[in-house]
């Protein structure tokens, strides 16, 4: 075995395999992708280099523009609203004594479900008529609201929102829940001994002692919430009047079905810059400070 | 001995997994037209055609892309199984491998991607106009059928092959047509004492009517921005007269033009007064058909093919005889003939241009066995779809569906008909009309300013 590993070309023959599939399916696509960004390329032969034109045309398209915004609302929310949330959750099942199991299983399952399924699972729960939700008001003597179709004020957005956060909240709380036991059992004790409270010690022991998997868990939301689609195209395709519209899904409604691949790929070169400049931004910001933890 | 147990089954799972990935392809037709991904190598879903020598006849494969999947849809596949039985039994070796995709599934995802692929299905479902039957001649994707056609003699039986021909040759042929017109529930026009609408006033009167009594007047679901779009589409070709649509798309006629925005604020007027179904935006097609084959909405405006739900077996079983169809009532206001029609002669079948001898004779059959007035009129019948082919008066006396009798009668009484714009402008401009309308149904735009918005696209966008 020693012996074999020491000839390079016994190396090569590992590695050639995976470099080969990593460079067909990531790294040539990517090229090609930020070439035709640059065309106008609508899959048939006959394409010409247009510059900036794509850029330009998705910029000074409003719809566009209000898509963006619509983006960093997803990411807001999932880094100030989610994040809380996920941490409070796994806090809480950290300290339970019995099923503590079942909490796990149970809140990491919608996280394993296909986006499309859940989209219209929830779809039907949103049903205005039918729906569980408009169901349970109607007791209360509620209207019916329509929760994917309401047009004077943002709530298809919110109601997406609340079902993207549904699926992944229970991957992050297993994430941070592994984080949280991996902290030695006599910091807690120790605490415990000179009276401080649960409450005391969840804000000023366990966060900052996993800060370092908190700082990933924002940085793999950020780079979620630039990247969702499906769950869009699924529950409202772009919304009532293009008002769940996220970028990704702009790029697919907008010109994937005309076939303007030149146009689509430069909005893909867009979401990519925005993912790297904010994710470059935040660990620049807050990544750097929570490298190593000693206790 | 362990080693040689774990060794030999390391290399059986290794050879197997090679195994299936190389000889699966035959399979890949069938298999991947269930998922709703699309494929990631196009390729992979049209197998060459093989030719094994066997003794005497040569077995060969040709892929035929259809859209007749699902419920409603099961007439006309019918109708296409017997036509590739008929044709398979008439030449020797050949095997059709049926891949039947949604619409516009097919139309908007799969079919692009395998043109750009170069590899596209032999035989496929084809939409006419210019972002589809037109846009794949241009590049030579599609098989000139002018000579089989002639070769047949059925050159001059279609009622309309113009958004299939290019530069004088004929790329595609459709399989049956549409009209666009109004459906309304007589039972709940008569228990509330409305009579069918002849002009749009009596027509929003009887809105107000059955608004007040707490009945949806109009099914809707925008959802799908083409749904309204039909109503749209006859209201332009009634404000305006038949002629505006072929206007807009030539360019003759602009999207600002007073008569053109007299139709979105007509659609406007009914968004305004609360005539469509609460909540339409969030609502698909099949949830409009819904809203009206359960009662809670009395008109609909939609299709001649959906008169094939009003049969025994089919959605709308219960409300067979309680449903008329007529054409969209007169405008005062509007120009030139008040009768005229929305027509749709625009889906059928095209043929890939890189086709070999045996392909060649299997296309040749698969026209000749399906364009006969045998068919046209069994679609007519059996699913209520009117004939793109001339056929005889007897034929359309045999039809029995009520629904599809009122479109035909429909059809016959009107001096004028229009096809749909979706047919005829370019793919950008239709692609904002469909998000102005959506905003006009939200209310975040006025007819005007519809029209602009539309009218910056179509100048943005080069000539066809």
């Amino acid at each position: 075995m020693k012996n074999t590993l020491r000839n390079p070309y016994v190396y090569l023959l590992f590695i050639v395999p995976t470099i080969t599939l990593y460079g067909l399916f990531f790294i040539w696509p990517m090229l090609t992708s930020a070439y035709y960004a640059f065309t106008d390329y609508v899959g048939l032969e006959g394409y010409h280099y247009v510059g900036f034109d794509n850029f330009d045309k998705a910029f000074g398209d409003p719809d566009f523009v209000a898509s963006i915004k619509r983006n960093l609302i997803f990411i807001v929310f999932s880094v100030f609203i989610q994040v809380p949330l996920i941490i409070f959750f796994s806090l809480l099942i950290s300290n339970v004594k019995k099923l503590q199991g079942f909490y796990k299983t149970t809140v990491f399952m919608p996280s394993i479900l296909s986006t499309s399924v859940i989209g219209i699972l929830w779809g039907y729960i949103y049903h205005p008529d039918i729906g569980l939700l408009n169901n349970i008001l109607k007791i209360f003597g509620v209207d019916p609201v329509y929760w994917l179709a309401e047009t004077r004020w943002p709530l298809p957005l919110l109601s997406i929102l609340i079902t993207n956060a549904w699926q992944w909240m229970g991957f992050y709380i297993v994430l941070i829940l592994a984080a949280i036991f991996t902290i030695p059992k006599e910091i807690n004790e120790a605490a415990e001994i000179d009276g401080a409270t649960g409450m005391q010690k969840a804000v000023y022991l366990t966060v900052p002692l996993i800060k370092p998997i908190i700082s990933v868990v924002i940085m793999l939301s950020i780079a979620g919430a630039l990247r969702v689609v499906d769950i869009v195209l699924v529950m409202t395709n772009g919304g009532p009047a293009g008002e769940t519209d996220v970028m990704a899904s702009f790029m697919v409604n907008q010109s994937l079905t005309l076939g303007q691949y030149g146009y689509a790929t430069a909005i893909t070169m867009i979401i990519f810059a925005f993912a790297l400049i904010l994710t470059g931004l935040y660990q620049l910001s807050f990544g750097r400070q929570s490298e190593r933890i000693e206790y | 001995m362990n080693r040689k147990v774990g060794t030999t089954i390391a290399l059986l799972l290794a050879t197997s997994t090679v195994l299936a990935a190389c000889g699966g392809n035959n399979n890949n037709g069938a298999n991947e037209s269930a998922s709703p991904s699309p494929s990631a190598s196009p390729a992979a879903s049209s197998p060459a055609s093989e030719a094994p020598a066997s003794e005497k006849v040569e077995k060969f494969e040709v892929s035929l892309r259809h859209i007749q999947v699902g419920e409603a849809q099961k007439f006309r596949k019918a109708i296409l199984d017997d036509i590739v039985d008929k044709v398979e039994a008439e030449i020797p070796g050949l095997e059709f491998e049926l891949d039947g995709l949604q619409d516009s599934f097919n139309r908007f995802t799969k079919l692009p991607a395998e043109m750009a692929a170069g590899k596209p299905p032999k035989i496929f479902d084809l939409f006419g106009g210019p972002g589809d039957a037109i846009k794949y001649a241009k590049a030579g994707k599609l098989l000139d059928l002018t000579p089989i056609i002639t070769e047949l003699g059925i050159q001059d039986k279609f009622q309309g092959l113009s958004t299939f021909t290019y530069e004088g040759k004929v790329y595609g042929l459709p399989i049956g047509g549409s009209v666009e017109g109004l459906f309304y529930n007589k039972e709940i026009f008569a228990a509330n004492g409305v009579n069918p609408p002849k002009t749009w006033d009596e027509f929003l009167a009887a809105a107000e009517t059955l608004k007040s009594k707490g009945i949806t007047p109009i099914a809707s679901g925008s959802q799908a921005p083409w749904v309204p779009l039909m109503l749209v589409n006859t209201l332009i070709g009634r404000t305006a007269g038949p002629d505006a649509i072929l206007g807009l798309a030539d360019g003759t006629k602009k999207w600002t033009d007073a008569d053109v925005v007299l139709a979105f604020s007509k659609y406007e007027e009914l968004v305004k007064k609360g005539y469509l179904t609460k909540g339409e935006l969030g609502l698909n097609y099949d949830q409009q058909r819904d809203e009206f084959l359960s009662g809670k909405a009395a008109m609909l405006f939609d299709g001649s093919w959906r008169s094939s739900l009003f049969s025994a077996g089919a959605l709308g079983e219960s409300l067979i005889g309680k449903v008329d169809f007529i054409a969209l009532p007169s405008l005062a206001d509007g120009k030139g003939d008040q009768t005229g029609l929305n027509t749709n002669f625009a889906n059928g079948y095209g043929f890939s241009s890189d086709l070999n001898d045996n392909e060649l004779k299997a296309v040749k059959s698969f026209i000749k066995e399906m364009y006969t007035e045998e068919i046209q009129v069994r679609g007519l019948l059996e699913d209520g779809v009117l004939p793109s082919m001339k056929v005889s008066p007897d034929s359309v006396n045999k039809v029995e569906n009520e629904l599809t009798k009122a479109a035909l009668n429909v059809l016959a009484s009107s001096a004028s008909s229009f096809p749909h714009f979706d047919a005829v402008v370019p793919g950008e401009v239709y692609k904002e009309v469909e998000n102005q309308i959506q905003k006009l149904a939200a209310g975040k735009v006025d007819a005007a300013g519809m029209g602009a918005a539309i009218q910056k696209v179509a100048d943005a966008t080069p000539a066809q």
